[in-house]
């Protein structure tokens, strides 16, 4: 699992990074929104925790890009403008959760893993379908779009596994 | 300038305005119709006695023509011979009596002046008049009537005489007329209490009896003034001469108001006279009225002038203080209003430390385990005091997290959905919410919800909001005071007149000091311990109810306890 946050406060990135790390995660960071859709860009990554109130394009911009370009992408909102407006607002625009800082480690962690649970059953849905279409159709060529992620979960969940 | 001496001058403005402007009409008013009444009092005052002196004068006239027409008669009618003798002049005597007793004698001269017949109480036969001055007149003119005078007699009196010239003879007939009975026809003039009448000669001599001021045949120079000749009747008065006021206030005695009136049948001035205090009473009475009047109605001015400038200020007063107070209000309303603001920005960009504070707090709680785990650190106290330490910052974060939440709850700006709420349903609604909690403090809830309390217009969420705050903080005070026994809570609404409807919510705890009532609904104002409250529920509350339109009131006593009221706009039928 692979995770990119998204905020301006470099400690937080750092400290968190680190945290995230030591429990056995993969983390990237990025201290803005755009650097955020570059990252987007060139990795694989399955959950992002976002901030809202950010220099450049804020956080609500970024989350409509993101689900623009990658829907699967699951988005976490973090912000330290809990209102309820703008809770709403993201929900309705695709975001998995809504988080209000300051917010626990564990909690985060629970979010993370929550929303990675929901990504990989909408896979298996899609992989299903798929499947299920190709066999209607007769042909054997397996897509190496779910294919791609699915091994990505997988060597992820053992490297973790390893350290 | 102090606002004591502001409110001074403004009494003195609305109290000389209100006194002069209706005192000077009706000043003029009273001093116009003194004016008119004192002109109108002294023209039929000055007529009037004009008119007795002039009925007066043709009496006396007619009086003297009579006596003298009677003489003529006689002596017209009888012959010199006929009445130069005793005899035959008292026979004529007696007759003229019938006529008038006025006739004290009768005499008869021949040409020189010897008084060849007479009868009357005197011896005068014989006596040679020739060269007295009444003779010599009536020879000339014919007739003479003479002044008073004293005579022979040493009597006051006054004769007629008549001349008869026939025949180359002339003779002359005279008669004494009784002063005293002359007297008391003019004497008998009388005008009020001091009007009189009297007869001057054309020397000033008093020719009968006045009742005042002089007697029989005396002078007074005084009087001397009144001989100037005149046709018709001269009347002497002025206003100088009696004074504005009539003489009220110095009464003089000897001021007269006189009517004078020359006699056709002898160069006699009858005077009338009366005191110009008594004559002109009329006036004083008009005048004690007037300024009876001018006193009553002046006092009366005054009066209600003084309260109705009281009641104006009191009105004024009663004005300004409420402005002030919902200047005050709104003042209030607006700093809580910027506070707000300033405390939601503030919660922000609090959240964003207090958040890496949390991951670092989470990297060196890891960090520890790691480290306990392999062993790498052993004393156990110190693992023990440090885990301490971690979870302590997790409990401050907490807290932290917890004022910024309340902050940013109280700073939230959303419309509030209005609607049209039942408080016969509603409120017995929120007070189920809180039963349990209240019952575990042994408080006994009472709801009284006035059957025609109207319903109210407002955001159901806001208010179960404030409710429920007031129930807790009054939950809070009365376990503070009366531990688990012995607390009261009410909960009333009722119509606060046409417009408003009052939730009131009592508790009998511990009260609020004047000195917290002041702060009571400013943010972050707490009297609970530290960590216990953010002093942001009441202010919140009193947020909330402004936006709603209505308004919050407290009232405590120390000891007693405390009712909060929320004001509320009613729905309109």
């Amino acid at each position: 699992m692979k995770l990119l946050i998204v905020d301006d406060e470099e400690r937080f990135l750092h400290s968190t990074q680190k945290l995230l790390n030591r429990k056995g995660y993969d983390v990237e960071t990025a201290p803005s929104g755009e650097k955020c859709l570059e990252i987007l860009g060139e990795k694989a990554i399955d959950v992002v925790i976002l901030d809202v109130k950010m220099p450049g394009i804020g956080g609500m911009e970024t989350l409509r890009r993101i689900k623009r370009e990658q829907p699967m992408t699951e988005v976490i909102m973090l912000t330290g403008h809990g209102t309820a407006e703008y809770a709403v607002d993201a929900l309705l625009r695709g975001a998995a959760d809504f988080l209000v800082k300051p917010v626990s480690i564990p909690e985060l962690i629970e979010k993370v893993e929550a929303a990675m649970a929901r990504r990989m059953v909408l896979e298996e849905k899609i992989r299903a379908a798929k499947a299920l279409k190709a066999a209607e159709a007769g042909l054997s060529t397996q897509s190496s779009d779910p294919a791609g992620p699915e091994e990505t979960i997988t060597n992820t969940a053992n490297s973790g596994k390893k350290q | 300038m102090k606002p004591e001496s502001a409110d001074n001058i403004m009494r003195r403005t609305i109290l000389s305005s209100m006194i002069l402007i209706p005192i000077i009409p009706f000043i003029l008013v009273i001093f116009i119709g003194y004016f008119y009444s004192k002109i109108a009092i002294e023209n039929r005052t000055v007529e009037s006695m004009q008119r007795i002196v002039e009925d007066h004068r043709q009496m006396i006239d007619t009086f003297l023509r009579e006596r003298r027409t009677n003489l003529e008669f006689i002596i017209n009618t009888h012959a010199f011979e006929d009445l130069n003798t005793s005899r035959s002049i008292e026979f004529v005597y007696h007759n003229l009596r019938t006529i008038s007793n006025a006739f004290v004698d009768l005499g008869v001269f021949d040409e020189d002046g010897l008084h060849v017949a007479y009868h009357g109480p005197y011896q005068l036969e014989g006596k040679v008049y020739k060269k007295e001055p009444w003779f010599k007149e009536v020879m000339e003119t014919g007739v003479h009537i003479s002044d008073v005078f004293l005579g022979f007699r040493d009597y006051p009196h006054f004769i007629i005489a008549v001349k008869k010239t026939e025949n180359s003879r002339t003779w002359v007939l005279r008669a004494t007329i009784d002063t005293h009975i002359f007297n008391t026809m003019v004497g008998r003039i009388r005008i009020g209490d001091t009007g009189e009448a009297y007869i001057i000669n054309r020397d000033g001599v008093f020719q009968t009896q006045p009742r005042t001021g002089g007697n029989l045949l005396e002078t007074d120079p005084s009087r001397l003034k009144y001989l100037k000749h005149h046709d018709g009747i001269a009347t002497y008065t002025s206003l100088r001469d009696y004074g504005w006021f009539g003489g009220l206030s110095t009464p003089v005695h000897d001021d007269y108001l006189v009517a004078t009136v020359w006699l056709k049948e002898k160069p006699w001035l009858l005077v009338a006279r009366q005191e110009k205090r008594d004559a002109f009473s009329g006036l004083r009475a008009v005048m004690y009225m007037i300024i009876s009047i001018a006193a009553i109605g002046s006092a009366t001015i005054v009066l209600v002038a003084f309260n109705q400038t009281g009641r104006l200020l009191q009105r004024i007063k009663d004005v300004s203080g409420e402005k002030a107070h919902l200047e005050n209000q709104l003042i209030h309303a607006t700093r809580l209003a910027e506070l707000g603001q300033m405390a939601a920005g503030f919660a922000h960009e609090i959240n964003n430390p207090l958040q890496i504070i949390r991951s670092e707090q989470a990297l060196m709680d890891f960090i520890l385990t790691e480290m306990k785990e392999k062993k790498e650190i052993t004393n156990d106290q110190s693992i023990e005091e440090l885990e301490d330490s971690m979870h302590q910052m997790i409990v401050q974060i907490e807290r932290c997290s917890g004022i910024t939440q309340a902050i940013l709850k109280f700073g939230r700006h959303t419309e509030p959905q209005i609607e049209d709420i039942e408080l016969k349903d509603f409120i017995p609604e929120i007070a189920g919410t809180i039963s349990n909690k209240a019952s575990v403090h042994g408080i006994s809830v009472k709801q009284l919800i006035d059957e025609e309390t109207p319903m109210v217009r407002g955001d159901k969420g806001q208010l179960q909001q404030v409710l429920i705050n007031l129930f807790n903080n009054a939950i809070d005070t009365i376990v503070d005071r009366h531990g688990s026994h012995g607390g009261k809570l009410s909960i009333s609404a009722k119509a606060a007149g046409d417009k408003w409807v009052d939730i009131a919510v009592q508790d009998n705890g511990t009260g609020i000091s004047p000195e917290s009532m002041e702060k009571i609904f400013s943010p972050f104002f707490t009297t609970k311990p530290p960590g216990k409250g953010t002093g942001l529920g009441l202010s919140v509350c009193f947020g909330i109810v402004e936006g709603l339109g209505g308004k919050m009131d407290v009232s405590s006593q120390v000891g007693r306890g405390t009712t909060f009221t929320v004001r509320l706009p009613a729905a309109t039928a």
